[in-house]
């Protein structure tokens, strides 16, 4: 067996490339590495439309879209996006097109209590729960939230819920925010609240599906997007909350650093075989 | 069932519910006709939003049925799978079922299907975990697929992996350390070649559903009611 399909063989075994991916994201997070982030223009943009365009006591709903597993990229960007909010005394009426979204919500909510402690349920926010129907929801949510359902996810009588006294319908909100994992939810409410109504609609999207919206957000039919744990991070500087965005970038950097490294000598295996297979080929 | 019940009925359904929801959406001419359309447009809606709940309980429905056939046909290899699929649905529901009630019958409790106790400890312990663990070991099969499949075996390869690597160092802190540039170039990748990529595709897929609406509306696609012509 020749040196390079040795070195091959070795780096080539799962064992070895998935115990350093672990030790990879794990060490990180028990050290952090402290490496400076810097917000990129795209964040700030994000941040400026919600500084410059919402007055105080704005009011901002908020789709909860995404289920567990997009939990870590979309959560740091949902708590610090209602932590800008609050400081702004901003009212939030947050719902779910996903039955995932529930108990997303309720993670999320246990995660940023100190964000909600001197918020009163029912007049700073509502949460509307599990509403079925998909891009027809979405519709009929545009036109009446209360005409389309009666009670909010804790069995509360929405009419009896002083901000819901305050808005009913699309046009009743300054912003909407889609924190989705999928791709065809921000379809939909371009298509049910953006179109029909000119609501300005906001994006917080996985990294992976971001490439997918973007037609969306470069039509401006959307203010802007925040893209996955980078955009996190970024935005919990802004917003001065540091959680898990910011912890999770040092993970995020050594494990792709990790991975450039792979694919680094997995090339110069592959050149070092290919020309040394064409030079014994010339002989 | 006669040809009419089978067939005719269910097409014309659909094509009435085509032609108001183009009428409700497109003919919006002035406020007036706004205005007379907005009662029916929210009725539509919220029919779907019904049907929609309905069709969560025939899903229910038809995962025990499956099991239940699956078990009967394959005998004890597949049980215990089906087992605990079956164990969980019912499980669920029952809790499910406890915490409708109370939201009818004591409101004042707070409870409701998603916040009754046991329905949600099985979620929260259960559920999530399972679907985190599922999702995170994707990041195993990347990093395995990346080393072996990433290879620049000619110039569209190298265009490849060049710019996957921008866009990995402008999503990480490290790559602002190596060169500050990453970030804005990862931000034209996105917004630039990207879009022009995605775009089409986009309008491509709005006019495949152009199309299939009109089919359905010509009575040419029947594939949705379980046949093929």
């Amino acid at each position: 067996m020749s040196g390079v399909s040795y070195i091959e063989k070795i780096l080539g075994s799962r064992e070895l490339l998935y115990t350093l991916l672990l030790l990879s994201v794990i060490l990180p997070i028990i050290h952090p590495l402290g490496i400076p982030i810097e917000v990129s223009k795209r964040t700030r943009d994000v941040y400026s439309y919600i500084e410059t365009n919402l007055r105080q006591e704005c009011h901002v709903y908020i789709e909860v879209y995404y289920e567990v597993a997009a939990r870590g990229e979309l959560e740091p960007n949902l708590i610090a996006l209602t932590k800008h909010l609050f400081d702004k005394n901003c009212k939030i009426v947050y719902g779910s097109l996903s039955a995932f979204g529930v108990i997303a919500f309720s993670l999320f909510r246990s995660m940023a209590s100190d964000l909600f402690e001197d918020k009163v349920y029912g007049r700073d926010y509502v949460y509307l729960g599990y509403i079925a129907g998909g891009e027809a929801a979405a519709a009929s949510l545009a036109r009446s939230i209360k005409g389309t359902i009666s009670v909010d996810n804790f069995g509360n009588r929405l009419e009896d819920l002083p901000l819901m006294k305050e808005v009913d319908k699309a046009t009743d909100f300054n912003l909407v925010v889609i924190a989705s994992s999928g791709t065809d939810v921000f379809a939909y409410y371009v298509r049910q609240w953006h179109t029909p109504y000119n609501v300005p609609l906001l994006f917080a999207a996985l990294s992976v599906i971001a490439p997918s919206i973007e037609p969306f957000v470069g039509a401006k039919q959307a203010v802007g997007m925040l893209v996955g744990q980078r955009s996190a991070a970024e935005y919990e500087v802004l917003v001065g909350r540091l959680g898990l965005g910011i912890a999770s970038m040092d993970a995020q950097s050594t494990s792709h650093m990790l991975i450039v490294a792979f694919i680094g000598i997995g090339n110069i295996l592959y050149w070092g075989k290919r020309l040394s297979s064409r030079r014994g080929g010339g002989k | 069932m006669s040809l009419v019940a089978r067939r005719y009925t269910p097409q014309i359904i659909v094509t009435i519910i085509i032609l108001l929801s183009i009428a409700f959406y497109y003919l919006y001419i002035n406020r007036d006709v706004a205005g007379a359309f907005s009662t029916a447009d929210k009725a539509l809606s919220d029919w779907a939003v019904i049907i929609t709940s309905f069709a969560l309980i025939v899903g229910g429905i038809d995962i025990l049925r499956f099991h239940l056939t699956k078990v009967r046909k394959e005998g004890l290899k597949q049980a215990p799978f089906s087992l605990v699929s079956i164990g969980l649905l019912v499980t669920m529901v029952i809790f499910a079922l406890i915490g409708w009630y109370i939201s009818y019958s004591n409101p004042a409790a707070g409870i409701a299907i998603t916040t009754q106790p046991q329905f949600r400890w099985l979620y929260l312990n259960l559920y999530a975990p399972a679907d985190a663990a599922v999702y995170s070991i994707l990041v195993f099969y990347i990093a395995s697929a990346s080393y072996r499949a990433f290879r620049v075996r000619n110039p569209m390869a190298l265009l490849l992996l060049v710019t996957a690597l921008i866009v990995v160092f402008g999503n990480t802190t490290i790559g602002g350390v190596v060169w500050p540039g990453f970030l804005p170039l990862r931000d034209w990748i996105m917004t630039v070649p990207n879009t022009a990529a995605f775009r089409p595709i986009t309008i491509g897929a709005g006019l495949g559903t152009v199309v299939l609406g009109l089919r359905l509306l010509t009575w040419r696609e029947t594939s949705w009611m379980g046949r093929r012509e």
